[in-house]
């Protein structure tokens, strides 16, 4: 499973790395870090969740 | 009320208002969410004829989608609006709220740093002491308390004092002036507005003399584009903080120990697993949203079949989209372990709220310190709380009982 990452959405709410801080690395302004994500097998759940959470629809799930 | 605009087709004409319509005066044991929620029922997108403040018509957008799209689109939905500085008969812009892209990024970048994850972290016993000692005055004078009055405000308002560098003994003033400010009349108001100005200007020349480890001096030191920020920008930075802040986090507090109130399992459950306080408080923030954001067409587009011309003000309430049943499972109950919540209390777009990490912190602080120390609450027999819609949605007359 793979998340992609949408930088120039990303507004900083930081409801993903809420829901997974070792998952989704955020700045020190709480920006997700650019860069698709590799989710680890086992992480799937959580990675979903994060990336559901997220208000402006910047973190797209492809399996 | 104005007349509706000749370029608005008759038939997109809504009967609603966040100012007028049902449930949205002050109403005793209301449900303004729901009330304003009700606009799901209707079009994607209608005009309202007085949906400001100022008794202006909008577009109302109405499902949470549209409205993503509306608040993403910085170059077609501009925020420039100077609705502080026009209580005065002033335009100069709150910044960084009423600043456009590109230009809000330069503010924007400057001032993250302030209110970052990281840097609320470092605030956070500050924050918990604070409540701590609110609540245990409380509790040592009665069994029954008036939330808003005595808690919730006192609690905000601490917090923006702390920020700003300064001491308690102000607090008093504060509320008055925010009170004044956000639920004035039209004399109270701008009353307010000119004092709020006059203080945010005193304290930028102070710290200006005496510099200090605080939010003024930063702003006062800072620089853009290779130049210090001049006095009308530092003046518009300083309002914003002042405005945004303190009624917000107040009524947020205030609509979910209402609800913890009303719901005694719920209570009982977060009270039992203050782990769940974290994810749960998400969700009373998309429940009871308090605000809608408003932004001016920059030119003639069509929405949704809207004709919306250039100039027309179009809003995004919160607390509609929050209730939109194609973005949330049965919206209009609350799942206090709602996952994937992705609410927009704390709005979308480059304007997202700048202290939601800080506000998101102090109201979960305020129910983990508040479940802690006060025993089991209820709403006290014979007391009836008031809520209401407007321009910030808020309660008043919360008395809790705990005897």
């Amino acid at each position: 499973m793979k998340i992609k990452v949408h930088n120039d959405i990303c507004q900083g709410h930081a409801r993903c790395a809420a829901t997974a801080p070792d998952i989704f690395q955020l700045d020190d302004d709480g920006y997700i870090l650019p860069g698709d994500i590799e989710v680890k097998p086992g992480d799937e759940d959580r990675a979903s969740v994060g990336a559901m959470s997220c208000p402006e629809c910047a973190l797209e799930i492809e399996e | 009320m104005r007349p509706i605009p000749a370029h608005v087709p008759p038939e997109m004409v809504g009967d609603f208002s966040l100012f007028t319509s049902p449930g949205m005066a002050p109403t005793p044991n209301g449900d303004p969410q729901a009330s304003a929620a009700a606009a799901l029922e209707g079009p994607r997108i209608f005009y309202s004829q007085m949906n400001t403040r100022d008794g202006r018509g909008t577009w109302v957008v109405t499902r949470a989608d549209d409205q993503r799209r509306v608040l993403q689109d910085p170059e077609t939905f501009s925020s420039h609006r100077s609705i502080f500085a026009s209580a005065l008969g002033e335009s100069w812009p709150m910044i960084p709220l009423e600043i456009d892209p590109p230009r809000h990024a330069l503010y924007r970048s400057m001032l993250n740093p302030l209110l970052s994850p990281k840097r609320v972290m470092a605030m956070e016993e500050a924050v918990r002491e604070r409540a701590a000692v609110l609540i245990d005055k409380i509790l040592a004078s009665g069994t029954s308390c008036d939330v808003m009055d005595d808690f919730a405000f006192p609690f905000a308002v601490n917090i923006f004092l702390r920020f700003l560098g300064l001491s308690d003994d102000r607090l008093e003033e504060f509320v008055g002036w925010a009170n004044n400010l956000l639920h004035g009349d039209d004399e109270q108001r701008p009353r307010a507005a000119r004092t709020i100005v006059e203080f945010i200007r005193s304290l930028a020349e102070e710290r200006r003399r005496n510099p200090v480890d605080d939010f003024m001096t930063f702003v006062v030191q800072a620089e853009i584009e290779g130049r210090p920020l001049d006095d009308q920008e530092v003046l518009g930075i300083g309002v914003l903080l002042f405005v945004a802040g303190l009624d917000t986090v107040a009524a947020a507090i205030g609509f979910d120990l209402r609800y913890l109130a009303e719901h005694r399992q719920d209570q009982e459950l977060l009270r039992r697993e203050p782990a769940q306080i974290v994810l749960a408080k998400e969700e009373m923030l998309r429940a009871f949203s308090t605000v809608q954001m408003i932004r001016v067409a920059t030119r003639d587009v069509d929405f949704e079949g809207a004709p919306i011309k250039k100039g027309d003000y179009v809003s995004c309430a919160s607390m509609i989209a929050n209730r939109d049943p194609d973005e949330f499972e049965n919206p209009d109950r609350l799942d206090l372990g709602r996952i994937g919540n992705r609410h927009t209390a704390f709005a979308t777009g480059p304007h997202r709220c700048i202290g939601s990490h800080l506000a998101r912190r102090e109201i979960e602080v305020a129910l983990e310190e508040w479940l802690a120390r006060v025993p089991p609450f209820r709403i006290k027999e014979g007391t009836t709380p008031i809520t209401y819609g407007g321009h910030v949605f808020g309660i008043e007359g919360l008395v809790l009982d705990w005897s």
